[in-house]
């Protein structure tokens, strides 16, 4: 069985762990409990078994935890729908990423698609692809497009 | 000689005899196959001494391939070859894992027995983990649990061991967690490369890092393990890291390639039992010897105490259930006195007692005192013997006992009655004696009557017996007599209720 290393990147609050959650445990939560340093879920995806590493968002106090990127396989970009700063912190933080592990396999999140006042526009997603990633409009709340957003990545993982 | 032999003198002189040896040497197979066979051994130690594999790798396939087909053709004498080396450690890793299982076994019963042993089913019932676990963990100076090869720049398990019976993990997660600890110290107090993590702590627990260039090696701990492991754990990393050198360089999450270091790693799965195991234990053994003998004492002087009050209640209890059968004693207190029975209560001196019954159950006459106070027993079974005894009964007449009373009954001779009358009625009127069916033997008034008054004639005779209810049998006799002979005739029959004379006076 072969074991992939993905990391979850982005700002705080965005969803990270809701994603994370919903996918490994099928659970969804309101309440907001910001993650500290690291939380490690461990998931098996057909032949993989898929090592998650969700780590704490960006804010202005702290920047991402660079270290824990080493040894990823992939990297699921997240981004708040909702929050338009969050979507343009994106190329950031992929710099970021691509400084300390190089240019590895990356997917796109756009999360909480289930609520009213989402402010991404098609040439905002257009342009994110036009970077040559998958993106995908996610809700950790239904559970929209959570199965495909981490399949996903771990098709890229394998290419 | 040709003008080309001659050519070829000139050009290469005496060698020509060289050259033509040298050919014959070529086409000698059995001459080359010694030349080869000279050189072959000092050409391999040439190549093997200049570090080059060349050779190693061209021999290898060759090697093993003939290897193969050797065993498989003569297996018994590989088997045999190869059986001092095998035999000890196979022997020694099967006597390995029956003592450890018989310490286990042995300590699970030892504190099954304790209040301590309650105390960890009461624990294991809380907690859920079972209680065998438990008790080892008492009992246990450490164990190596959980061993974690982790690939350093992943965070993965590039393989992993459990003791048996340590409590389950996920592998991926907590090696994953052990490298994000890792990076996040490295982060975090950001000092020199070659700090890093080496110890955690978590309750009784303690996970120790041994770290090599690309890999490390994570080792749970429960208890406190000796400082050596620690260099052993950096001896075994070492060991898979030359093993496995490639693999490791090239670690894309195939734990697959790594499952032969887990022979490397499986020795450090270690337990060690407390010390009151050896040394301190025969010391800890011999105090316990005078408690335990005193409770031996205390214990066996109960039983006896016990058995002997069982003994002797049950021979009590013997006698007074056989004495309330008895008819005529009443026996309120059968106790011990002066090592004999003594019953205390009523008794009739006619009252016989059970003695061979008493016998049959180890209860000898001697042992029995009665300290009674004598009575006359009116229970039925007493009467009827007395009456027995009394009244020596006539043919015709019987005593006998039904529903709790006596009866006297049957036709009695005249003179019988008239001998007894008193007693008789007295019975009777005491309610001691039922005389309800007692009647007179028609035959013997007859004969008594005649016996005595020649001139008499009898002219009618009826028994009043046949009646229902009577409340005792009469004869009614009607006769003629004189006068004279009346007065004689009923001052003889007076008093006798049987009998009843009714005369025509001539
Ligand atoms: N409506 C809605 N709310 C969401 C969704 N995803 C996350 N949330 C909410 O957003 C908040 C933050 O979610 P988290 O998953 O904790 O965010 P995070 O990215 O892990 O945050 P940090 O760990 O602090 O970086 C929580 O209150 C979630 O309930 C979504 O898809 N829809
Ligand atoms: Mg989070």
């Amino acid at each position: 069985m072969i074991k992939k290393k993905v990391c979850m990147v982005g700002e705080f609050s965005v969803g990270k762990t809701s994603l994370t959650q919903k996918f490994v445990n099928n659970v969804f939560s309101e309440t907001y409990l910001t993650t500290i340093g690291v939380k490690i879920d461990t998931v098996q995806i057909e032949d993989t078994k898929l090592v998650i590493w969700d780590i704490a968002g960006r804010d202005s106090l702290s920047p991402i935890n660079a270290s824990y990127l080493v040894g990823a396989a992939g990297v699921v970009l997240v981004a708040d729908g909702t929050r338009l700063q969050t979507v343009e912190s994106i190329s950031e933080i992929w710099s970021t990423v691509r400084e300390k592990i190089g240019e590895v396999p990356c997917v796109v999140a756009l999360n909480k698609a289930d609520l009213e006042d989402w402010c991404v526009d098609n040439t905002t997603i257009e342009s994110l692809r036009d970077r040559g990633w998958d993106v995908f409009e996610t809700s950790a709340k239904d559970g929209v497009m959570v199965e495909s957003l981490f399949h996903k990545i771990v098709e890229k993982t394998k290419e | 000689m040709s003008q080309l032999d001659e050519l070829r003198q000139i050009i290469i002189g005496d060698n020509s005899a060289q050259l033509t040896e040298l050919k014959q040497r070529i086409e000698n197979v059995e001459q080359r196959t010694k030349d080869v066979a000279e050189v072959l051994s000092s050409a391999i130690e040439k190549e093997l001494s200049s570090q080059q594999s060349g050779i190693v790798d061209s021999l290898q396939k060759p090697v093993t391939l003939g290897l193969k087909k050797a065993i498989r053709s003569e297996p018994q004498e590989y088997a045999e070859i190869l059986y001092p080396v095998m035999a000890p450690s196979i022997r020694r890793a099967i006597s390995q894992a029956i003592s450890s299982m018989m310490v286990t076994i042995n300590r699970t019963i030892e504190s099954a027995t304790t209040a301590q042993g309650l105390s960890l089913r009461y624990e294991s019932l809380r907690t859920g983990i079972p209680y065998a676990e438990l008790a080892l963990r008492q009992t246990l100076l450490y164990r190596v649990e959980h061993l974690y090869l982790i690939d350093q720049n992943t965070g993965m398990a590039m393989t992993t061991l459990h003791a048996d019976n340590a409590q389950s993990l996920d592998s991926d997660a907590v090696s994953a967690m052990f490298s994000a600890i890792q990076s996040f110290i490295h982060d975090s107090f950001s000092v020199d490369e070659g700090s890093r993590l080496t110890d955690l702590k978590v309750g009784d627990q303690n996970v120790w890092v041994v770290h090599g260039a690309s890999a490390m090696l994570a080792c749970v701990i429960r208890g406190e393990a000796p400082v050596s492991l620690r260099q052993e754990l950096y001896d075994a990393l070492d060991m898979v890291r030359t093993d496995f050198a490639n693999e490791i360089a090239e670690y894309d999450g195939d734990a697959a390639k790594f499952m032969g270091a887990r022979s490397i790693l499986q020795p450090l799965l270690r337990s060690e039992l407390k010390q009151e195991d050896s040394a301190t234990e025969n010391k800890k053994k011999d105090k316990p010897v005078g408690p335990i003998l005193f409770s031996l004492g205390v214990l066996a002087a109960l039983t006896w105490l016990v058995v002997h009050w069982y003994d002797s209640y049950s021979r009590l209890s013997t006698v007074k259930h056989f004495l309330d059968q008895t008819p005529g004693i009443t026996a309120n207190h059968v106790i011990h006195d002066d090592g004999k029975i003594v019953v205390q209560g009523l008794k009739d001196p006619d009252a016989i007692i059970p003695y061979q019954t008493l016998n049959s159950y180890g209860i000898a006459e001697s042992d029995i005192r009665f300290a009674t106070v004598p009575v006359r027993s009116l229970e039925p079974e007493m009467e009827l013997a007395r009456f027995t005894n009394e009244f020596s009964l006539p043919t015709g007449v019987s005593l006998y006992k039904k529903d709790g009373k006596i009866y006297l009954e049957g036709d009695a001779p005249y003179e019988w009655l008239k001998s007894n009358q008193t007693r008789i009625l007295n019975l009777a009127s005491d309610k001691r004696l039922n005389i309800s069916r007692l009647a007179a033997d028609e035959q013997s008034v007859r004969a008594a009557i005649n016996a005595r008054y020649d001139s008499v004639r009898i002219n009618s005779m009826t028994s009043s017996i046949k009646t229902e209810h009577s409340k005792m049998g009469v004869v009614n006799i009607e006769l003629e007599v004189s006068s004279k002979e009346f007065a004689s005739l009923v001052s003889s029959f007076s008093g006798i209720p049987w009998v009843k004379i009714e005369a025509n006076i001539k």
